[in-house]
């Protein structure tokens, strides 16, 4: 079934230029129940799962002004796919020239990726920070603006490191995704220098057996720390954590310190006027009051303005081919978070600096000091050039 | 004890030398600090002399001189305030500016221009009066706003559009947009050209104030630095206007531009994250506030050097210079 929504933010004023349109188009399963996303006992939801339909209007809403300077039109479809029926019929609803956001779980991603790469439509992953996404989906016509887990990770690395809290107890979850995650930590943590003292792992077993092994004060204790490192994917067990520690040390990782995109408490680099729109820009009555964009939300948020910052940054103003767009080193976007984005080209990843947070503070942005990359500022952070094996096709 | 008191008289004349020696203070710089909410008051030698608690985040900030009042922006009061220097008290509230941040005067007009990051617009207001001119609607975040000197012009800048809107200063008609890279921040007008700076697109671009075309962009490029850690803000010219002085942000560098040949004559390394600029009466000297640091370094233009660095409030904004 296709639930085809249009939205016409046009407006022709003064004598533009030049008359073109930007075609944006979201793409949602219809299996998909994202209140259930991540709910632990009792219904707790620690992180909500929302569409990113708002954050790519708040997008485009901003570049508003923009647009009606030059006379170009702007249209949302948003597409919600029928897990049951033939995905390339449904796709071929997608207008050719349209940026294609894929707000789908995992699996229907990778699907719908290499199907949209067949049919040259160009795609955009903002949810999926696997790593190995950046070298197994190496096609010309996929984009990743979530950051990677690498890119999470060396953020995390780079400040215990800058902090020097060296000696680090790594506690881990027992799913496929925690242990995928803990080996991209592991990497991260030995490339920039840390020593992990040990790796723990946790059980989410009721089996009564299991019970003592899974007491906070024993996983953490018999041996000496500087730092808890925590990889739990589902955010379950993990947040006990914190406070509980056999010895008194902080936690990071998936509670405590976290590496994120974005979060609503950045106060410098022009972060609270963001922040602010999106607090208030069409409020859903049904979502109540949103005090931030996720990490997904500003991976989509992220797409649509390196498309319409490019319209500043390229000399040819007129041309809205998203992927020639994409494609251009020229094409860079302004992240509010003081170091601007762009397309890494060998593995098509937006480089971005990463955000070290509690929930209540931003504590600091990655790169951290004396990092240093040779061509790019933010290159410190996830796979660079000579380490990836991506050969796009 | 014979050592200390060989030494005493000697120490003794050397300090009452070094008081004797301090230079004549000839200039207040007057220093808005976003997260403290004050001002603080520093002589040309970076010493400070007072702190006022002013109100909730003062940033944009700008002076008649003739009258020794200053304007400064107080952001999330919503309202801009008429300041004495020499009484140091609040003579006057301008309300209803949700977000004031960047002011501009025009002397011979008496008008002040206003741009509120909240809203998407800018405003006009006679100084005397209070009266409102002229909202000027702009793109997103409006921050840099600039008059030409005859005041027929008046230029806003929108950060988030990456424009510069144009605006008739005596119908308030909207003339022209003109698009420049990332993030344009601070306005300069040098004869008759409008300088601009693009925090993002670490650069400055230079237009044609009448013809409106794009004439020249200058890119920096200091040592050990990428180029998107230059994110240039604040852009000012000596009396001259033939030097010109850029802060370049996450660079950590003043730099000092030959306005003429649009040539950097030299990079200068000050605190982290300098942005806000002002030069002393006499043109002696830079003001350079650092955001990330909380400090000012203040630098000698003749020999190119820094001489002395103070600690200002939390998150120095804007820098105003008297005599």
């Amino acid at each position: 079934m296709l639930r085809y929504l249009s939205l016409l933010l046009a407006l022709l004023f003064s004598a533009p230029a030049f008359a073109s349109s930007l075609e944006i188009t979201i793409i949602t399963s219809a299996s998909e129940n994202r209140l259930d996303i991540g709910k632990s006992f009792a219904g707790i939801t620690v992180e909500p799962h929302r569409p990113v339909l708002r954050a790519v209007e708040l997008a485009l809403f901003e570049s508003s002004t923009l647009f009606e300077t030059l006379g170009i039109e702007t249209k949302v479809q948003q597409i919600e796919l029928d897990t049951n029926k033939d995905f390339k019929d449904q796709l071929s609803a997608v207008s050719p020239s349209a940026l294609v956001i894929l707000d789908v779980p995992l699996k229907l991603m990778e699907e719908l990726a290499v199907l949209a790469n067949q049919m040259n439509i160009v795609v955009i992953n903002v949810r999926h920070s696997n790593s190995y996404l950046r070298e197994s989906l190496c096609l010309a016509n996929v984009f990743h603006t979530i950051p990677s887990d690498s890119m999470y990770f060396d953020a995390l690395g780079q400040f215990l490191v800058y902090r020097g809290w060296r000696k680090v107890l790594l506690v881990q979850g027992p799913s496929e995704r925690d242990i995928e995650r803990a080996q991209t930590l592991l990497k991260s943590l030995k490339k920039f220098g840390t020593t992990i003292v040990d790796q723990r792992t946790f059980s989410l077993s009721h089996f009564p057996d299991d019970r003592d092994k899974n007491k906070p004060e024993f996983l953490t204790g018999g041996v000496s720390y500087d730092v808890v490192a925590v990889i739990d994917s589902q955010k379950d067990y993990g947040r006990y954590l914190q406070y509980s520690t056999r010895i008194a040390r902080p936690v990071v990782g998936d509670i405590g310190l976290t590496p994120k995109s974005w979060h609503f408490a950045l106060e410098r680099y022009g972060a609270p006027q963001l922040n602010e729109r999106y607090r208030t820009f069409k409020v859903d009555e049904r979502i109540g009051p949103q005090v931030t964009m996720t990490d997904a939300e500003f991976a989509a948020w992220s797409a649509v303005k390196l498309i319409t910052n490019s319209i500043n940054t390229r000399l040819d103003k007129g041309d809205l081919n998203v992927l020639s767009i994409l494609n251009d080193p020229a094409s860079q976007v302004d992240l509010y978070k003081g170091t601007r984005g762009s397309i890494r080209h060998w593995n098509h990843q937006l480089r971005q600096p990463i955000l070290l947070a509690t929930s209540q503070a931003v504590i600091a942005v990655a790169p951290m000091p004396k990092f240093l990359h040779p061509k790019h500022y933010v290159d410190t952070l996830g796979l660079d050039e000579p380490e990836s094996e991506c050969q796009l096709r | 004890m014979t050592l200390v008191a060989r030494w005493t008289l000697p120490l003794f004349i050397l300090i009452v030398l070094t008081v004797r020696h301090d230079p004549v203070v000839a200039a207040t710089a007057v220093i808005s600090n976003e997260r403290s909410g004050d001002i603080v008051f520093m002589d040309e030698a970076g010493k400070t002399t007072d702190i006022i608690a002013l109100c909730a985040r003062p940033r944009g900030m700008a002076q008649r001189m003739s009258v020794g009042t200053l304007y400064i922006a107080c952001s999330d009061d919503g309202h801009v305030v008429e300041f004495d220097v020499t009484t140091k008290q609040v003579k006057r509230i301008f309300p209803n500016l949700p977000g004031a941040m960047s002011l501009a005067i025009h002397e011979p007009s008496n008008r002040l221009v206003v741009s509120n990051e909240g809203l998407a617009t800018a405003t006009v207001l006679d100084i005397t009066s209070g009266e409102l001119l002229a909202t000027l609607a702009t793109g997103h975040e409006p921050d840099g706003v600039a008059l030409t000197t005859d005041g027929s012009k008046i230029f806003v800048a929108s950060e988030n559009a990456g424009i510069v809107h144009i605006f008739d200063g005596k119908t308030y008609e909207p003339i022209k947009r003109l698009i420049t890279n990332l993030r344009p921040r601070r306005l300069g007008i040098r004869d008759k050209e409008l300088w601009v700076s693009s925090e993002m697109g670490s650069r400055v671009e230079i237009f044609d104030t009448t013809s409106f075309e794009k004439i020249d962009e200058i890119i920096f490029a200091p040592r050990g630095f990428r180029s998107e850690q230059l994110t240039p803000v604040d852009i000012i010219f000596d009396h001259s206007q033939t030097t010109a002085f850029v802060a370049l942000g996450s660079a950590n560098h003043l730099v000092i531009v030959d306005a003429i040949k649009r040539e950097i004559i030299k990079y200068i390394l000050v605190g982290r994250r300098p942005w806000g600029l002002a030069l002393t009466p006499n043109g002696e000297q830079i003001f350079v506030l650092n955001g990330l640091s909380d400090d000012v370094t203040i630098i000698d233009i003749k020999s190119k050097r820094p001489i002395r660095t103070s600690r200002t409030g939390l998150v120095p904004h804007s820098v105003e210079i008297f005599k």
